[in-house]
């Protein structure tokens, strides 16, 4: 009967590859036809014809657009949000999980428990009110009103704890006998051991907040405060018709995020299972 | 003796000088807006900001009778529910199929992951483009083919579905990376045994993948129910929540009620019972998916 994978019915593999080719096609389609529509002049648009290909390849569109919104500004703007953020939780997070994993204190258990409840508070309910905090600290409007409301995350710090648990206890006696100060023990004995679970949520949360559309909605008022993500809805409503260009603000927009994954896409993808399992 | 004191000492004022900033954190940006919300939530008008009195249970109880509210969480557990299965199922399937000898395995599944990284403002705008009731590709491949076109996205009874539709194309590859990742976790020699017995690969995916899975299952459904009940974007930028309220799912009606008619009072007794509707539909799916696995 069956004697392994090796030796498959051909019928199989043509069904297996099908399949895979299917998914992968259509992970990729809505892409190429973006970057498709963007090349295309408005009479392809109009053609009629179901076209892939434009019959002239338009590049003027990648410099008609950046007379229209300020993209430049956008795009900065996404990498101060997102880099600010992602930088925060890789100081914070480990450093939080540290304590919870190596150090006894009084009210260590209720503080932990507290901490993982925040998982359960979806961010929708909290919006409104941290919309009138942000409103009376003055922070609308500004990079740190964007900021502060991510600066850490009960995630981050589970998932960071879940890592440092495992470094032998001993290790961090033998340092402390060696008259080390707590903060040294933890910048040269637990930081260099979480390379992985680092990147892996630096990663994580540099995607997640670069992709972050509610929040900026909501406490952003001005163009040139906003990142990419409002900054595009505002050029898709003003230019709705034409999809070309629209198409080539979104191309400009997705290569941060393309180029990001290709040049880490091992490592996106290890990551992702790594967050998946604890 | 005083040793482990002084240790003792040294480490808890080193846990807490460390914990000072995380406690302010979590206070202010989420214990604190959670207690204003709930009290918020007890007064009509605009709290906090304006303009209010005291309601006691009348925004809950209007919630409650409004059909626009009832007809938005009904939709949107519909949209949660089939968003999460039409994910899960092809996911586990993909996932099953790449963890087998494949050829370009790694690449395959990098690339059907790619849309979920990807801003939903973008995913909103190529579909958006694809799906143009006069440009569009789709329509202009259906017109070409001689088939009936059709105005996916303005249509009430099309409109849900599509936007479903493409909240699945977006996701699937995360629900499948995450199950790759458990489908390696696997004993290997559970599947050998089950060969040695004669079990067909369908029945060794039936018998033994899929249990063994049931962890996994449980924490993607319950992250992607709650994600999918709360969500507002998918909404927002592809419909903003038309044609005729067909895609105004409940947490567009709540924005719309709190940022633009600035009912505050209104929004956080709606926002408050979403809040308890999420905490019922996690914990029941956890006492129909939660069972003990036995390796």
């Amino acid at each position: 009967m069956s004697t392994g994978s090796s030796h498959r019915a051909p019928l199989a593999v043509f069904a297996v590859y099908g399949t895979l080719g299917f998914f992968v096609i259509l992970a990729l389609f809505p892409f190429l036809y973006m970057i498709s529509l963007s090349l295309q002049t408005d009479a392809d648009l109009f053609s009629g014809v179901p076209m892939l290909v434009p019959s002239v390849l338009q590049f003027s569109n990648y410099v008609a657009i950046w007379e229209k919104a300020p993209f430049a500004r956008f795009i900065l703007n996404s990498f101060i949000i997102a880099g600010g953020i992602t930088a925060l939780h890789l100081f914070f997070d480990p450093l939080v999980g540290y304590v919870f994993a190596k150090m006894e204190f009084p009210g260590k258990r209720a503080m932990f428990a507290a901490l993982l409840s925040t998982l359960m508070l979806p961010f929708f309910i909290r919006m409104i009110p941290l919309y009138i905090l942000t409103a009376k600290m003055g922070w609308l409007n500004t990079y740190q009103g964007l900021i502060m409301p991510f600066a850490m995350s009960a995630y981050g710090i589970f998932l960071m704890r879940q890592f440092i648990r495992p470094i032998p206890s001993d290790l961090l006696d033998a340092a402390r006998l060696d008259g080390a100060s707590e903060w040294r023990i933890y910048r040269s004995v637990v930081l260099p051991q979480l390379g992985a679970p680092m990147a892996t949520l630096g990663l994580l949360t540099f995607v997640f907040q670069f992709n972050e559309f509610l929040w900026p909605l909501v406490v952003v008022s001005s163009v040139e405060m906003r990142p990419i993500t409002t900054g595009l809805t505002l050029f898709n409503s003003e230019f709705f018709t034409q999809w070309n260009l629209t198409a080539t603000g979104g191309v400009i927009l997705f290569l941060p995020s393309l180029l990001l994954f290709v040049f880490m896409q091992r490592y996106f993808v290890r990551s992702v299972m790594m967050s998946g399992m604890k | 003796m005083r040793l482990l004191n002084s240790r003792k000492a040294r480490e808890a004022g080193f846990a807490y000088i460390v914990l000072l900033p995380a406690i302010a954190y979590f206070l202010v940006y989420f214990f604190y807006p959670i207690g204003v919300e709930l009290w918020a939530s007890f007064f009509r008008g605009q709290p906090l900001i304006g303009q209010s009195e005291f309601a006691g249970f009348e925004n809950y109880r209007q919630a409650l009778m409004d059909p626009r509210v009832r007809a938005a969480f009904g939709r949107t557990i519909v949209f949660a529910t089939l968003g999460t299965f039409c994910t899960l199922v092809p996911a586990l399937f993909l996932a099953a199929i790449l963890s087998g000898p494949i050829k370009a395995a790694t690449t395959i599944r990098a690339i059907i992951f790619f849309p979920y990284i990807i801003s939903f403002v973008i995913v909103a705008l190529m579909w958006k483009s694809l799906l143009d009731p006069y440009t569009g590709m789709l329509n202009v491949l259906l017109s070409f083919l001689d088939l009936p076109t059709q105005n996916w996205l303005s249509t009430p009874s099309t409109a849900l579905p599509t936007i479903i539709a493409i909240t699945v194309w977006k996701d699937i590859g995360y629900a499948m990376l995450i199950y790759i990742a458990a489908i390696q976790g696997i004993p290997k020699e559970l599947y050998e045994a089950a060969e040695v017995d004669g079990a067909s690969p369908a029945q060794r995916f039936r018998r033994i993948t899929i249990p063994l899975l049931m962890p996994t299952t449980l924490f993607l459904a319950v992250i992607s129910m709650i994600a999918h009940l709360q969500d507002l974007s998918a909404p927002y930028l592809l419909t903003g929540g038309g044609p005729a309220e067909a895609t105004r799912l409940y947490a567009l009606h709540v924005y719309e009620v709190a940022f633009l008619e600035l009912n505050i009072g209104y929004a956080s007794a709606l926002s408050f019972l979403m809040f308890i509707a999420i905490l019922a539909i996690t914990f029941v799916q956890f006492r129909f998916l939660n069972r003990e696995v036995v390796y």
